[in-house]
């Protein structure tokens, strides 16, 4: 399946509402422009299973200095970063 | 005497190593610190030098057979005629005039590191724990986590329940934590002491650093551990350790982070955190906790830890009593608060450490580092 920002939104936010539930806590109501970390609906460790699929789902091996919310604080901006990544924005 | 050369230990959840080759034919001469062959495991391939200069007698191991981390893979003699000795669990302490004194682990920890009684110089006249353990550590062999030796050594003694089952195998990281829990058992005299403290300090602190410094991950837990390594270079105590009857503190503050990534518990080590400033550590312990999410831990971020930091927050846990790493005194038990208190704890070992000592540290760590 092409790459396009809504596909990898919602891939996104499956693998978010599956982290969530591991506390059960649910994410189904995340919306694209929600800052993730400011929602409390995954810590810290959560975000770290998150980052990692992220990495390995979309090939693109991350710096640290990239992992802020700038880059990945929400759907948007994390399907957006893939997209710049492989230079199809 | 004949020297013997101990399969070394690689990584902390490995114990068991293959040996890839030997660089030495018997007979042939060699110097202290010569590479006489190489071990692997599916992560790393490590060079096994000489501890001695010596003549080679004889292998034990051969290429590509894997063995027990600790045991005997090749003797060194001091002439090239030398016998190679015999080792067996009665030669090191069953029967014979040393048999009444030596204790049981000590002897179990003999056979593992194929070592004979008469090497071990004895304390008040027997051979204890502690007197292989100062052996082994004069030897430079502690590294090779005695802990994890007797553990394994322990199993085969351990007779079978009466109701039926299987065995089944421990993945790597299992072998690990079953390591861990033997030094443990077998070295620490563990204890724990909790204190409750304010949680809004760190809260507010940690949730201005994340706004200032644009950090996508909550940095409150990062920030303690750094705030513990700082409290470990003031008081080198607590990053240490006890070796030979001696307190045996660190030159360097080796962080380690307990982190679950699905079925698998790692310590993630940050090295040398001491020589880090507070982002250089958030960002540090950022990196290797990735890893060992992603199971692509480095060799040496998966062992090395001089001291530790645990949390179990995430499920809110409200009081946990770490199991200390092997060859540290403290580990930080990091807890869910609960009406705006929360808990901290460690347990730590009190033969490195007192009660006071430990409190001490907590309140100091109850609380960012002013400005």
């Amino acid at each position: 399946m092409p790459l396009n920002k809504e596909t990898i939104e919602a891939e996104i936010k499956a693998k978010i509402v599956e982290i969530a539930a591991q506390t059960g806590d649910d994410a189904s109501e995340l919306a694209v422009d929600d800052i993730i970390p400011a929602t409390g609906l995954i810590d810290s460790t959560g975000l770290l299973e998150l980052i990692a699929w992220y990495e390995k789902t979309y090939e693109i091996p991350l710096a640290q200095e990239e992992i802020n919310v700038d880059n990945l604080g929400s759907l948007t901006r994390m399907a957006e970063f893939v997209l710049r990544k492989k230079g199809m924005l | 005497m004949a020297t013997p050369i101990h399969v070394p230990r690689i990584n902390n959840n490995d114990d068991e190593v293959k040996i890839l080759a030997f660089d030495v034919a018997i007979g042939a001469k060699v110097m202290a610190e010569q590479i006489i062959g190489q071990v692997e495991t599916d992560k790393a391939v490590l060079d096994v030098t000489a501890p001695v200069n010596g003549y080679v007698l004889g292998f034990v191991g051969q290429p590509e057979e894997v063995v027990k981390v600790g045991s005997v893979m090749l003797w060194l003699g001091e002439t090239a005629e030398e016998a190679i000795p015999e080792i067996t669990t009665d030669a090191v302490g069953k029967t014979g005039s040393h048999a009444s004194l030596i204790t049981a682990k000590a002897r179990i920890m003999l056979a593992q590191h194929g070592l004979q009684v008469g090497q071990i110089p004895a304390i008040d006249g027997r051979i204890t724990v502690e007197a292989v353990e100062r052996y082994l550590s004069q030897h430079g062999l502690a590294g090779t986590k005695i802990g994890a030796n007797v553990a394994v050594a322990g199993i085969p003694t351990e007779s079978l329940p009466e109701i039926s089952g299987s065995p089944v195998d421990l993945t790597r990281e299992e072998k690990g934590m079953a390591a861990t829990v033997a030094w443990h058992r077998d070295f620490a005299v563990p204890g724990y002491i909790e204190i409750d403290y304010d949680l809004a300090f760190w809260a507010e602190y940690a949730k201005r650093f994340q706004e200032e410094k644009g950090l996508l991950m909550p940095p409150l837990l990062p920030l303690m551990a750094s705030r513990l390594v700082e409290i470990a270079r003031e008081v080198p105590r607590l990053n240490a350790t006890f070796v030979g009857n001696k307190r045996y503190e660190y030159d360097s503050v080796n962080l380690g982070f307990t982190i679950q990534a699905g079925e698998s518990l790692y310590l993630a080590v940050v090295r040398n955190a001491q020589e880090l400033d507070q982002l250089g550590f958030v960002n540090s312990l950022g990196d290797v906790l990735r890893r060992a999410t992603g199971h692509n831990l480095r060799e040496s971020e998966a062992s090395g830890a001089t001291i530790g930091f645990s949390s179990m927050e995430r499920w809110k846990v409200t009081r946990h009593i770490p199991i200390l790493p092997p060859h540290t005194a403290l580990m930080v038990a990091h807890a869910a608060g609960q009406g705006g208190r929360g808990v901290l704890g460690a347990s730590y070992d009190h033969r490195v450490l007192n009660g006071g000592q430990v409190v001490a540290a907590l309140k100091k760590l109850a609380q960012p580092k002013k400005d």
